[in-house]
């Protein structure tokens, strides 16, 4: 099955457009969609790792999202650091707390799982809010003005988009490496069947629990990202269901268990989303989410493989069709 | 003939029409206002939204019969060469990250000059950092949490009053009825426990511990509670002589049903604002809340008063009476629409300054407050709130005394009896 | 006296959980399928009823009638044009599908109906009635006691008509049914049916004693997860003996540790059941 375009070009070009978007598109709030799309891009690409590749479908990854979200805006509120020191710290407890759902979970097949991850998200949700510690319903701020460099407080959106778009080339990377590796075929052979992978020899739960703590290290960072970015946490904004559902919907859209296809979902669905904002926001009914309710709906019936599966298919016709004309 | 009387009847007219054609005096002054027009604040957002609309209505046309409010009089702001307000309204859903762009999306697309919103704390936190840094004057409309203006930002300004006055209300009023010789051994915080509920209900605690009155229960509660009967067992245990109820609109009116079927009456309940001023309320329980007490620091006034004009023009607008949370909004705007006057520019520099210095006294404000006038924090000291009580279907003003309007019903009678 | 009001008051409310977690079980125990949209058919149920009343100005029979029959025809016409799709299809799908599904209802109806919460306007059912010094509100009992009858009900059909033993056929051994002549995909839709039907009541009996908003669906379905997983996935009696002990644990722990923790100590409970029992009390794994 020919590609239409040679991948190696197609991904230099995405490159060249993710670098130089933010130059041509200049504007404060082009650059902020760019980077909202960026972290969407992140978060989308670190649940595929678990959910896509191994199949493991979480809705709850927004508990890590909000790790790495806390974390930083903690250090900062407790001891004065600057956000970015608290990093390290959220990725060790994502995957601290990765490890102790899934042993317990993993044991639980397809629904079962999924319902657990909704649990133990909404567990910890309503226990934040009611943790003073952390803020509880409050929730906690980040540095109002930069006191250096390493607080990330820039009044320009172009360091937040480099800085974002780095980090999303490194998931990409990891994904990309993981495909070609065994790892990456323990997990598509869990995925295709969890007792058929296991009379093959793939260590079954260490793989997936390996999955998911990679999964959740990286959705930690992306938490810690959109706070250094917004400046303020509180429990709905870091623990939310709709974070997790958005994740899970951007990874299917473009096609969960693909490399590219996070980005791509993410490429429709944040322009999508900030298009209905501006036109029908005013208005006040929340067309937003019944398009997105409606979107999956659709990805389920219709094309559960995503876009990237749509194009798998559709791209041959339109290639003979070319070669024909 | 014919044709040249024709044409020259036709180049009469041109001419007419180009003389005519209003002469643009100044541009409008653009205006950015953030509201959650979707989610679960989305009742009180739009409510907040037809207020503002009346209050731009207010401004850019005459309505002298609305007395000492500033720019009622004139069409337009008088300095800026009648410019008219221009306001784009947003919706951020309540999410603090679309707040942030939105708000950056005002200042750089629509190129507003002034920002005013955002109902929830979160919201206001995230936009006011970015109308900061661009340098862009902020108005808080009505946000509660402390901490909006404690951040050293030097663009924002709050004219409504926070948590802190309430509580300090609160327990003002409480020493008065202690001097009465009412009995107040120890109250009740019932709270719903998101950054409002929590907010005003950490800072009664504060003070209530401050004015030595024990708090004999605190009750954090998530608002979309089915059922509450469990909280309203533990109130009747505790047997509190003062219930304050910190509460959106469903939560009140099942607590109080709650209390009613569970035949539970303390000596006062103690509502603020939020859900016993929503519409609903009062329609929904008058008949076992007699009583209850609210603050407000907008009241209705008598018929042909200024603020009953105002008044009737919401309800004409909407087909309610102006909610308390919704009067601070209109009275945030009008404030910033006065600076923005007597700046005499859309520079926000200029009007920065101008709202620096904002001293307008009680008789200009439509609310009760003793004024508005703001610290270098941009907080509004002069914030001041009044206690109404529900008698019949109504609000009535009952303190301070200086100000009522009806004597103080003590304790709450409960059923309309 | 005060414990014996929790425990009355979490009962009354368990019945109702159990009355609308039975749909949930009787789905899961058939086709290995959770509806995460199942606490939304609770949601459009109350709708319904409030819908009922305004225009029609109808009693609790009717709109408790039309309630049911209105989210049967839904649930049959979910089955139909999405669930029997993806079904046989990948996981991702399956979930996806009544999620998206949750989400596209809750959101239409937060723009037909606003997020404002409301309730019924006073209904024959107002009032409360006291015996032996605890005071039951009469909406609550008559809801209470509906939600057991019909619980009851459902086990009854399930157990003891030919529909339900060919019901059970299909989530069986679905293989078997068909050998044995029974459609399972006609079952199935019927199954959907009644899940939604029962969701649909449970929704009305709910709006006659307390308020509510689109959002409640978010909530309804969690504590539906939570019966389930304790009665036991398949096992209408068990969600209503589970539907009961949840109801009495929320109302106990509110009134122990507070309103906050009650819900913490149910999804605790739940992530513990999860992790230590998942068969639930009757159902079987």
């Amino acid at each position: 099955m020919k590609p239409f375009l040679p991948p190696r070009v197609a991904v230099v070009l995405l490159a060249a457009g993710l670098l130089l978007y933010p130059l041509i598109l200049s504007d404060p709030f082009y650059r902020d969609i760019g980077v909202t799309f960026l972290l969407a891009a992140i978060s989308a690409s670190a649940w595929n790792i678990v959910g896509g590749y191994a199949g493991q479908v979480s809705v709850g990854h927004s508990m890590f999202f909000g790790i790495g979200a806390y974390v930083p805006l903690l250090v900062y509120t407790l001891w004065g650091w600057p956000p970015i020191a608290g990093i390290p710290i959220a990725m060790v407890l994502a995957i601290g707390l990765a490890v102790l759902i899934g042993l317990p979970t993993f044991r639980l097949t397809g629904h079962y799982f999924s319902m657990a991850t909704i649990a133990v998200a909404e567990l910890i949700r309503i226990f934040v809010s009611t943790w003073d510690l952390v803020g509880a319903a409050i929730g906690l701020q980040g540095p109002a003005t930069a006191r250096g460099w390493w607080d990330l407080t820039f009044r320009s959106e172009l360091p937040y988009y480099y800085i974002f778009l780095a980090v999303l080339g490194v998931v990409l990377l990891t994904t990309a490496m993981i495909e070609r590796r065994r790892f990456g075929f323990y997990l598509r052979a869990i995925k295709a069947g969890e007792r058929a992978a296991r009379s093959l020899g793939v260590p079954v739960r260490q793989t997936k629990l390996q999955a998911l703590a990679l999964s959740a290290a990286f959705t930690a960072v992306a938490g810690s990202l959109y706070v250094i970015k917004t400046g303020f946490i509180d429990p709905d904004s870091a623990f939310g269901i709709l974070i997790s559902v958005q994740m899970l919907i951007i990874a299917a859209l473009g096609g969960a268990g693909t490399l590219f296809g996070p980005l791509v979902g993410a490429l429709i669905l944040i322009p999508l989303q900030t298009a209905t904002n501006s036109l029908f926001g005013g208005g006040g009914s929340g067309l937003t989410y019944i398009l997105y309710g409606g979107i999956i709906v659709f990805i389920a019936r219709f094309e559960p493989g995503g876009l990237f599966e749509m194009w798998q298919r559709v791209a041959p016709r339109l290639r003979k069709r070319l070669h024909a004309a | 003939m014919k044709r040249i009387s024709l044409l020259l009847a036709a180049l009469g007219l041109a001419a007419t029409a180009f003389a005519a054609a209003p002469a643009r005096a100044a541009d409008d002054v653009k205006i950015g206002v953030m509201f959650p027009l979707t989610g679960n604040a989305a009742a009180a957002g739009a409510a907040a939204k037809a207020a503002v609309e009346v209050a731009v209505d207010i401004v850019n046309n005459a309505h002298p019969e609305l007395g000492n409010i500033p720019l009622a009089a004139t069409a337009g702001l008088p300095n800026l060469g009648g410019a008219k307000l221009d306001v784009t309204f947003v919706d951020h859903q309540g999410n603090p990250s679309v707040a942030q762009q939105l708000a950056t999306r005002l200042i750089t697309e629509d190129k507003v000059n002034v920002l005013m919103g955002a109902y929830q704390s979160s919201c206001t936190f995230t936009a006011t950092a970015v109308a900061e840094r661009y340098g862009i004057p902020f108005m808080v409309g009505d946000s509660a949490a402390l901490n909006i203006t404690t951040r050293g930002l030097k663009y924002v300004f709050r004219a409504t009053p926070i948590a802190t006055d309430y509580a300090r209300t609160y327990m003002r009023f409480f020493a008065d009825m202690k001097k009465e010789g009412k009995k107040i051994g120890s109250i009740a915080i019932v709270n719903e426990n998101t950054d409002y509920g929590t907010s005003v209900g950490d800072a009664i605690e504060a003070e209530a511990k401050k004015s030595d009155i024990p708090v004999a229960i605190r009750i954090p509660y998530a608002a979309s509670s089915t059922d509450v009967s469990a909280q309203v067992l533990q109130l009747k245990e505790k047997q509190p002589d003062v219930i304050i109820f910190i509460s959106y609109t469903a939560d009140s009116i099942l607590y109080l049903k709650t209390m009613k079927s569970l035949d539970y009456k303390p000596q006062m309940i103690l509502g603020d604002d939020s859900g016993f001023s929503d519409p609903s309320f009062i329609p929904a329980v008058n008949d076992i809340a007699q009583g209850v007490m609210n603050r407000s620091a907008w009241a209705i006034g008598k018929p042909g008063s200024t603020t009953s004009k105002i008044n009737d023009m919401y309800k004409a607008k909407t087909g309610r009476d102006l909610d308390d949370t919704s009067a601070r909004n209109m009275q945030g705007f009008l404030a910033l629409a006065d600076a923005i006057n007597r700046a005499g520019s859309t520079d926000p520099e200029k009007i920065r300054a101008a709202l620096a210095q904002t001293d307008l006294k009680p008789d200009q404000l439509m609310m009760g407050y003793q004024g508005i006038k703001y610290d270098d924090t941009g907080q509004n000291i002069l914030a001041a709130t009044y206690l109404i009580q529900l008698h019949g279907k109504q609000y009535q003003l009952v303190w301070p005394a200086t100000a009522a309007t009806d004597k103080l019903q003590w304790p709450m009678s409960g059923s309309a009896q | 006296m005060v414990a014996v009001q929790v425990i009355v008051g979490g009962l009354l409310l368990g019945a109702i959980y159990a009355l609308f977690s039975s749909g949930l079980t009787l789905i899961w125990g058939m086709m290995n399928f959770i509806n995460f949209a199942h606490g939304e058919f609770v949601m459009l149920g109350m709708y319904v009823a409030l819908l009922v009343v305004v225009w029609i100005g109808g009693g609790p029979p009717i709109f408790i009638a039309a309630a049911a029959l209105s989210l049967f025809v839904l649930g049959i016409g979910i089955y139909l044009s999405l669930i029997r799709h993806v079904i046989r299809g990948p996981m991702l799908a399956q979930i996806l599908s009544t999620f998206g599904l949750a989400l596209l209802l809750r959101y239409t109806a937060f723009f037909i109906f606003s997020a404002n919460f409301v309730s019924l306007p006073q209904t024959s059912l107002a009032g409360t009635i006291k015996i032996g010094g605890i005071f039951l509100p009469i909406a609550q009992l008559v809801a209470g006691a509906v939600a057991i009858v019909l619980t009851v009900s459902l086990h009854l059909l399930l157990t003891r008509t030919t529909v339900g033993s060919k019901l059970l056929a299909v989530a069986e051994d679905r293989s078997a049914a068909m050998l044995m002549g029974i459609k399972p995909d006609r079952m199935q839709a019927l199954a959907w049916g009644l899940s939604a039907g029962a969701a649909g009541i449970a929704g009305a009996l709910l709006a006659t004693a307390y308020p509510w908003s689109p959002s409640v669906g978010e909530t309804f379905g969690l504590v539906a997860f939570v019966v389930v997983a304790l009665g036991g996935f398949g096992s209408v009696l068990g969600s209503l003996y589970a539907g009961l002990i949840i109801g009495l644990i929320q109302a106990v722990s509110a009134f122990w540790l507070g309103a906050i923790y009650k819900d913490i100590v149910v999804y605790g409970l739940f992530v513990a059941l999860l992790w230590l029992r998942p068969q639930g009390l009757m159902g079987k794994l």
